[in-house]
């Protein structure tokens, strides 16, 4: 094992995320009234470093839209547009910024960005590609500790330890469902390979999401670029070792999430019980009084993995990564570049390690030098389209360095000082004027940058499936805001069925209310996922995904354009705009324009619309003007403004 | 720019080893750096492109690069295009093309070997010898069962290989292993593989067309045509051979084509307008052109499916008038006129759902075989001799097989089944760069494992790729902090396959 140790030498600890995070200074700049907050010093400082100013203010209109779309998902209405450009002060912004971060669309939207990055999906793949059930419990779960600003510290540790915390309750084992979101084969080629299959989807995600590292590679080697062993990879795969299916075969069950300590305490209580009656827990009566308990328990169900007596199983480096060749015994540990001395693992519980909830706690804590980093660069991310570290889940040494590491390793402290809370770093960047600037091209500027690194605009990028979905929906006002529960179905076309070996079986049948949900409620199975969704490059369901790949391919046009979804809710758009602007074209136009774009239309552009609604051939009855009403629709839904928010 | 940001100082910037930069910069949008937006408009309305560019088959000039756009392969090769005829379900090598007369000797008495038998606890019976005939063809004297009497007359063409082996017993993992490289879910498939690497030769259909068989598709069914980690535009698209081929193709119920094509101008202006006004956003632009591509689409695959176009002697050569090849010869056809169309690798299911739906012969291997080799041998044989017709042949590579093999034993005593056989089987590959006439590779005296020149999966694929010039061990994408390949960490090309 000290041959692996030796592996890491000391200049690799240099690298400059592995160093802790140290507050830096907030550099002077010279247009000081340029800064709202110490983003902008950092990002301002730079610019100026070349002699270039930041972009400007975006307009009003398109930073409500903005925001809207960035926050919620979905776009302002227009008693929303008018309580803003009333007044579309900066301050004003803020207020809109604060309103949305306490709405529940919030969670909605930002719980899909975490499921990316936890391989959410609803059936386990492979041949029978079986639903996990209960799983939807854990996709609630985000979205709740989105919308309560669960502080990340805890909600790392409930997802990785929910069941070994000392305050564990039904809500934090619902969350240990993280350990068992990944396909699983129910008749797997070699069982012994496919069990470190399970451990290094395991192990490969935990590193990836929380701590920006690719861990997965050393599973048959020493990492070939990244100071990471094998030793380091299979001390990981220690920690999760214990943790098992409820129960052999190829079924796969929910459990009631109850805490095992609670459990074990109420086991004790029942054995007692029945020794006082003078039953045996290993007669008939006391087996049936066992079996019958967990009836009584009023914990939801929920899909996780437990550890189970007799305490951890012994871990092997695998040599070339083969089950078939065990090496050394390892025991459990954090990759050794990133500590001095490897975190404390407690004695085991009877019914639990303990071995996640020390390493959730070393992941969890300020010291160490990745979490927060890589956390805050998501959040930024997600915002602006790209990271300050481009390559956000890889900050080693093969990962892209931060464009601005002052700024990185500032909002890092500043994060883990402000409790760990995501809705103060959302309020903190969207105040800032850097995420307020355009988005408008700047030929000298793109010239030498063409990839924005130094942010002199904002990045120009597509909004991404589910905000598509859902805008759709809400300016049809046809979107239905039930929140959580089972998923629903949305409407799958019959012949996208037919490559699957049991058509007949996979989808439910069509429910256009319940599929009027939001898109983060579709259901997510892994062996047909929902053409419109993927074609629209929802991520990969099997991996952790940090960041949507934007193409921009003729099928997806087909879907946009001919697909039933537009076409369906293209009509629904027209009977509104019937509704509420009757037979005025001028109004319909207008009206149209607003719901969709957040803006009137110029005069060529509604010119043009009157000339498209009136044009000869259409006629002018009642159905020949709703259809082609429909048509204008389907157009204005089909807009590169649409899905590129300015 | 290092200088610019202040940080990309040498230390962090490792420079060589960064597969990274350069697989990234291809995925990102290529777009983004030489092409200022009105240049483009410039462009495209020169190209004629807001007025309607009419010939679905001219590939447009004004074409942005883009994921798919053509590349060169790492070295010349002859193959341009790929057809993989997958019997889903796994055929028995025994039954098909190697021949065991030792089987028949021993038929009926007990396996003493040391191979494991009996998928999932399933019986295990006594070694069973074909029922079917083996002759000599061509020239060659290539050995094939009375199974094929049709592709036999191309003996001379194909090359079997008889020694493969693979590391799964199950379907789906076999499926997985035979399309993506490994018994995970979540990889890329070899038709993204090759659409990455080498791009399309068609403008207005995908690169990667699958069809997949009426009574289903393989398990794991879009896991086998997946882009796993890439970019979604190199998955394999599903094509269906009767009605409309692809998903929302047809323009929307009510829509006439007329009102199709003016709503589509007005979008084109309304978004040509909305570019102008935003000039260096050439993903703006590349939007624009999806929808014009579309819309060839919407002509183009429609007139691929169409096999009405064909006259009547294709028509039947293919075997279209007989009801037990009519679907299988349709998609043969189609092949034909999807290579013509440029599409880059084609995948064909025989087989589809479960069990006897597919070639999965284990309650009567015999009957099984009988009529999924009889759905596709003349159709094969007809998409064979009509590529050499129009000349395709010379530039289009064609591999035949299913996931594993099937085992010499019965399954159960006395009954007409095989089970899974994952140490020896056989596959043939024909056409552009691949020595015919030829059989390379045995199995042991019974067919159970392979001995002689073993092959693995990895080297089929990295075979594969050899002959569509590309190197299995340059073809590589970076993700999650590893050089991924097809091939893993295997893979060594077949040299005896190559001409």
């Amino acid at each position: 094992l000290a041959a692996y140790e030796r592996v890491i030498k000391p200049e690799h600890r240099k690298h400059w995320a592995f160093q802790r995070v140290q507050r830096p200074a907030i550099p002077p700049v010279k247009n000081r009234s340029w800064t709202r907050n110490p983003i902008d010093a950092f990002v301002l400082a730079k610019l100026e470093g070349r002699g270039w100013q930041p972009a400007p203010a975006a307009e009003p209109r398109a930073i409500l839209r903005r925001v809207y779309l960035d926050l919620v998902g979905i776009p302002p209405t227009r008693a929303e547009q008018n309580a803003f450009l009333a007044n579309p002060t900066p301050k004003a912004l803020d207020q809109v910024i604060d309103r949305l971060l306490a709405s529940p669309s919030y969670g909605e939207r930002w719980a899909r960005h975490w499921l990316d990055l936890v391989r959410f999906a609803e059936t386990n793949g492979y041949e029978r590609d079986a639903e996990k059930p209960s799983v939807w419990r854990y996709r609630d779960y985000v979205i709740r500790a989105f919308n309560d600003d669960k502080p990340y510290d805890r909600f790392i540790l409930e997802q990785l330890a929910g069941d070994e915390l000392p305050d564990a309750t039904p809500e934090t084992m619902i969350a240990t469902g993280f350990c068992r979101l990944g396909p699983w084969d129910d008749e797997p080629a070699d069982p012994k390979e496919d069990r470190f299959d399970q451990l290094d989807d395991m192990v490969s995600t935990t590193s990836l999401a929380f701590l920006g590292l690719t861990l997965g590679c050393a599973r048959c080697h020493n990492h070939k670029f990244e100071p990471l062993s094998q030793l380091d990879y299979y001390r990981m795969v220690a920690v999760f070792n214990p943790l098992q299916r409820p129960q052999p075969g190829r079924a796969d069950i929910d459990l009631p999430a109850i805490p095992p300590a609670a459990r074990s305490r109420q086991l004790r209580t029942t054995a007692i019980w029945l020794a006082r009656l003078g039953a045996s827990p290993a007669s008939a009566f006391g087996a049936f009084a066992l079996s019958v308990q967990p009836r009584f328990d009023p914990a939801p169900r929920g899909y996780f993995l437990l550890e189970s007596p007799p305490g951890p199983p012994a871990t092997h480096i695998l040599l070339r990564g083969k089950a078939t060749r065990p090496g050394a015994e390892v025991g459990p540990g954090v990759p050794t570049v990133l500590v001095s001395a490897q975190p404390t693992f407690p004695r085991p519980e009877p019914y639990s390690s303990l071995r996640r909830l020390a390493l959730a706690r070393w992941i969890a804590s300020p010291e160490n030098p990745l979490t927060a980093r890589v956390i805050v660069n998501r959040v930024w991310q997600f915002h602006f389209g790209e990271g300050l570290v481009r390559t956000s889940s890889d900050f080693g040494v093969m990962g892209e360095p931060p464009t601005h590491p002052e700024l990185l390793d500032w909002l890092a402290d500043w994060f883990v000082r402000e409790g760990w809370s995501i809705k103060k770093l959302h309020r903190l960047i969207l105040s800032s004027n850097t995420w307020r600037m355009n988005k408008v091209w700047n030929p000298s500027y793109g010239a030498i940058d063409p990839d924005n690194r130094l942010l002199w605009r904002v990045h120009y990028r597509r909004l991404d499936v589910e905000a598509i979905r859902d805008s759709v929906l809400a300016i049809t006002d046809r979107l239905n805001h039930r929140m959580y529960g089972p998923s629903m179905y949305p409407e799958v076309p019959k012949e996208a069925l037919e490559g699957h070996s049991d058509p007949d079986k996979i989808w439910k049948p069509f429910d256009e209310k319940d599929a009027s949900r939001r898109t983060v409620y579709a259901f997510v199975k892994r062996s047909m996922v929902v053409p419109m969704l993927e074609v629209l490059d929802l991520c990969d369901t099997t991996r952790s995904s940090a960041k949507r790949t934007t193409t921009t391919v003729a099928p997806q046009a087909l879907t946009l354009f001919n697909g039933d979804f537009i076409n369906r809710q293209s009509g629904n758009l027209a009977d509104r705009l019937l509704h509420e602007a009757g037979n005025d074209l001028k109004k319909q136009v207008e009206r149209a324009y607003l719901l969709a774009l957040c803006r009137p239309p110029s005069a060529t552009e509604a010119a043009a619309m009157k000339q498209f609604l009136t044009s000869g051939r259409r006629g002018r009855t009642t159905t020949a003007e709703r259809s082609a009403l429909q048509e204008m629709c389907r157009v204005i839904l089909n807009l590169n403004e649409f899905v590129y928010s300015d | 720019l290092t200088a610019l940001t202040g940080y990309m100082n040498a230390n962090r910037y490792i420079p060589n080893a960064t597969p990274c930069r350069r697989t990234r910069r291809e995925f990102l949008w290529e777009v983004g750096g030489g092409f200022a937006g009105l240049a483009l408009i410039d462009l495209l309305s020169r190209e004629g492109f807001f007025t309607r560019t009419a010939n679905a088959e001219q590939p447009a000039a004004s074409s942005v690069p883009y994921l798919l756009s053509p590349k060169q392969p790492h070295f010349a090769a002859k193959a341009k295009h790929a057809v993989f005829l997958f019997m889903n379900g796994a055929p028995s090598h025994i039954d098909t093309f190697d021949y065991k007369p030792t089987l028949t000797r021993f038929n009926g008495t007990p396996y003493k070997g040391d191979a494991a038998v009996g998928s999932n606890g399933r019986p295990i019976g006594h070694l069973m010898q074909t029922p079917f005939a083996f002759q000599k063809h061509g020239q060659s004297g290539l050995e094939i069962s009375s199974l094929f009497p049709h592709t036999a007359r191309f003996a001379d063409d194909l090359c079997v290989i008889k020694s493969l082996y693979t590391d799964t017993a199950a379907h789906a993992s076999g499926c997985l292993q035979m399309n993506t490289g490994t018994v995970q879910i979540g990889k890329p498939s070899l038709g993204a593989w090759l659409s990455y690497g080498l791009g399309t030769l068609s403008e207005s259909l995908p690169s990667f067309v699958v069809m997949t068989d009426p009574r289903g598709g393989p398990i794991s069914s879009a896991s086998n045509w997946s882009a796993g980690f890439m970019p979604a535009a190199f998955q394999g698209t599903l094509f269906r051979s009767q009605g409309m081929p692809l998903l929302d193709l047809a323009t929307p119920a009510g829509v006439g084509p007329r009102s199709q094509r003016q709503s589509l101008d007005l979008l084109a202006r309304l978004n040509s307008e909305h570019l102008a006004a935003r000039p260096g956003n050439s993903e703006l632009a590349a939007r624009i052109q999806s929808y014009e591509l579309a819309y060839r689409m919407q002509t183009s695959a429609a007139d691929t499916v169409d096999v009405n176009r064909e006259d009547a002697k294709t028509r039947a050569m293919y075997g279209l008038d007989n009801k037990l090849t009519a679907d299988f010869g349709r998609k043969c056809l189609i092949t034909r006129r999807l290579l013509e169309k440029g599409v880059r690798f084609i995948q064909l299911y025989s087989g589809g759902g479960h069990l006897e739906d597919t070639w999965d012969g284990h309650t009567n291997c015999i009957a099984n075989h009988k009529l999924h080799a009889g759905e596709t041998d003349q159709p094969i044989a007809a998409l064979i001799a009509d590529l050499k017709r129009t000349g395709l042949w010379d530039e289009t590579l064609l591999i035949w097989g299913g996931e594993f093999g099937r085992t010499p034993t019965s399954e159960g005593v006395g009954k007409p089944g095989r089970d899974h056989n994952p140490h020896g089987f056989s596959m043939w590959l024909a056409g552009a760069g691949v020595k015919g006439g030829q059989a390379i590779g045995a199995t042991d005296e019974i067919g159970f494992k392979a001995v002689e020149e073993r092959s693995h999966v990895s080297d089929l694929h990295a075979t594969i790729l050899h002959l569509m010039g590309l190197d299995h061990k340059r073809l590589t994408y970076f993700h999650q902090g590893l050089d991924q390949r097809l091939t893993g960490v295997r893979g060594n090309v077949i040299e005896a396959v190559l001409t």
